[in-house]
C-alpha cells in the first residue's frame, strides 16, 4: 500500500515525507499551519503508512501552500529523515534542507532566567546549532536543547 | 607621559573598544596583556593616575554586589574617569518598570564611554552589548558568567605560580550555579595541559554546557560527586577553587546541613592535599573555609581579593586606552 493509493497527486503545494511515525503533529506545530488564514489551502496528514525506507512513516501534504526553505531547514533539524518536495504545476522539485547556523525568534528558551524570556525587553530568542551534538544552544544563556525537544518549544506566531 | 611598558602593551592591544561578555571571548594574548598591565600598575601606580581623564564609566548594577561595584568604581576613579552609577535596583527606575533597553539607551545619552552591567538574568550582558554603542563589561549575569572575576582568578594563579600551563585545578562546592566556575573553566581552556576536577554533589555538579565546551576543546576533566572519594584528586591538585553552597538551592534544608560540613576546607583537607596547594575563593565566604587556613601560605583568597582593582584598572585602560 503506497501513499498514492491513499491520496491523489496534487498540482501545487508541499509534500513533507519520511516523518517518523506519529510525529506529524509536531511538524505541524513547528510549521504553525493552523495560523495560516487563507481559505484556499488544505492539509492532509497520513499517519503510520508503510515506508520502503523506514518501515513506517507519517506524511503531510499541504495543498496550495509552499513552506519556506527556512521552515524546511528547521523541521529537518528536528527530524533529519524528513524530505521536502515542492510541487508546481504537477512538477516535483526536491528540496535539500541545510542545517541552519542560527535559529532566530522561533524557539523559546527553556531557561526561565534567560533574558530572552523577559517580556519587558524587545528581544528575539537566538540559538546556535551544534550539529555534531544534535542540539541547539541559546546564545544568551548557553542552555542546550536537543533537536528532539525543539518541537515543544516553538514560539507561536501571532495569527496572520 | 606613559611608562614605556604600558605604551608598548597598548600597541598590541586587541581589547580596545571590545565588549567583555564571556570568558570565551578572550584569547590567551588578551589575558597576558591584562596581566602585564596589572603588573605594571602595581609597580608604578602613578603612571595610571588620571590616564583616562574625561572618560565616563557607567556602572549599572541591577543586582546588588558591593565588592564588584566598588572594585570597578575604584579602578575607574584611579584612571580619572567620571563614574555614573545605578546601584540600588529597588529605588532605580528599573524597579518602576523601565526595561534594560531603555536604561542602556539613557546611559548612552549621558555620554558613557563604557558600561559595566550586573544583572540577574542570564544573557543580559550580551543583550546590553547588542543594544549599546559603547563597550560593555559583564559584571555578572545571572548564574551564567562573571568574566572579570575569572581574569582576576587567573591573574592570582599567575602571580602565585608564575604560570597556568600544566596545572591541575579543583573546583569544590556549588558548581552548577556558580558563574565564576563557568567563566574560569572556559578561560582555562586557553592554557596548555590543564586538568580540571569538579568536586560537588550531583545536584550541584558543573553544567552540561561547560562540559561540552571542555570536551569540544579536548580539555581533560573529572567529576567527583562524593567528597569522600576526592582524596586522590586532592593529592594531585595545584589549586583548589572553593565556592559557597547556598541554602536556597536545596529543596531539603537537612540535605544542606549534611553537605555544609562535608564541603568545608579544613586543616585535615590541607594535610591530604599537596603542601603547596593554593586555596582560592571569590569571597565573601560563609563557613566553607575554616579560619585556621587564613594564616597559612595556602590561603590565596585575600591576595585574590586585593588584586581585584589592579585587574580592573588593566582591563578598563586596555578597553578605553
Ligand atoms: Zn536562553
Amino acid at each position: 500500500m503506497e501513499e498514492h493509493l491513499l491520496v491523489r497527486k496534487i498540482d501545487m503545494g508541499t509534500v513533507i515525507d519520511h516523518i517518523p511515525p506519529w510525529k506529524a503533529e509536531n511538524v505541524l506545530r513547528l510549521l504553525e499551519l493552523d495560523k495560516i488564514k487563507r481559505s484556499e489551502y488544505s492539509l492532509i496528514v497520513l499517519h503510520n503508512v508503510p515506508s520502503r525506507k523506514y518501515g513506517r512513516k507519517d506524511m503531510i501534504k499541504i495543498y496550495r501552500h509552499h513552506i519556506s526553505h527556512d521552515e524546511a531547514d528547521i523541521i529537518c533539524l528536528v527530524y533529519p529523515t524528513i524530505t521536502v518536495n515542492y510541487i508546481r504545476d504537477w512538477r516535483v522539485e526536491k528540496y535539500k534542507p541545510k542545517i541552519p547556523e542560527k535559529i532566530v525568534g522561533r524557539i523559546r528558551c527553556p531557561e526561565p532566567t534567560c533574558i530572552s524570556n523577559s517580556p519587558r525587553e524587545p528581544i528575539k530568542s537566538r540559538f546556535r546549532v551544534i550539529g555534531e551534538l544534535r542540539a541547539i544552544q541559546c546564545e544568551y544563556c548557553d542552555t542546550m536543547v536537543e533537536f528532539e525537544r525543539m518541537a515543544d518549544l516553538v514560539i507561536r506566531r501571532e495569527g496572520s | 607621559m606613559l611608562e614605556p611598558r604600558y605604551g608598548e602593551i597598548l600597541q598590541y592591544n586587541n581589547l580596545r573598544g571590545k565588549d567583555i561578555i564571556s570568558a570565551r571571548d578572550l584569547s590567551r594574548e588578551d589575558l597576558e596583556a591584562i596581566f602585564r598591565v596589572a603588573d605594571s600598575y602595581e609597580e608604578n601606580p602613578s603612571t595610571y593616575r588620571d590616564l583616562l581623564k574625561g572618560k565616563t564609566v557607567a556602572l549599572i548594577f541591577v543586582e546588588p554586589s558591593t565588592r564588584t561595584y566598588h572594585s570597578f568604581e575604584k579602578a575607574s576613579r584611579i584612571l580619572g574617569c567620571e563614574v555614573i552609577g545605578i546601584r540600588d535596583p529597588s529605588i532605580s527606575s528599573m524597579a518602576k518598570g523601565e526595561n534594560l533597553y531603555d536604561t542602556i539607551k539613557m546611559i548612552e545619552s549621558y555620554g558613557a564611554d563604557l558600561i559595566v552591567l550586573r544583572h540577574p538574568s542570564r544573557g543580559a550582558a550580551l543583550y546590553a552589548a547588542e543594544i549599546s554603542r559603547v563597550p560593555v563589561i559583564n559584571g555578572g549575569d545571572g548564574s551564567r558568567e562573571h568574566p572579570t572575576q575569572a581574569i582576576l582568578d587567573l591573574y592570582t594563579i599567575y602571580r602565585k605560580r608564575g604560570s597556568i600551563d600544566g596545572l591541575r585545578i579543583g573546583f569544590l562546592g556549588d558548581l552548577r550555579f556558580s558563574r565564576t566556575v563557568s567563566s574560569l573553566s572556559y578561560a582555562l581552556t586557553l592554557f596548555r595541559d590543564v586538568e580540571i576536577y569538579y568536586i560537588a554533589p550531583p545536584m550541584l555538579q558543573i553544567r552540561r554546557e561547560v562540559e561540552v565546551y571542555l570536551e569540544l576543546r579536548g580539555v581533560k576533566y573529572t567529576k567527583i560527586t562524593d567528597i569522600g572519594s576526592a582524596a586522590n584528586a586532592l593529592r594531585n591538585i595545584d589549586v583548589l577553587y572553593v565556592t559557597r553552597l547556598q541554602k536556597e538551592r536545596f529543596p531539603d534544608p537537612g540535605e544542606y546541613e549534611k553537605l555544609r560540613g562535608a564541603y568545608t576546607v579544613t586543616p585535615e583537607i590541607l594535610r591530604i592535599a599537596r603542601s603547596d596547594v593554593g586555596i582560592m575563593h571569590p569571597l565573601p565566604r560563609v563557613d566553607e573555609l575554616s579560619p585556621e587556613l587564613d594564616g597559612t601560605p595556602n590561603a590565596w583568597y585575600f591576595d585574590q581579593a586585593r588584586w581585584g582593582v589592579n585587574v580592573r584598572v588593566a582591563l578598563i585602560s586596555l578597553i578605553l586606552g
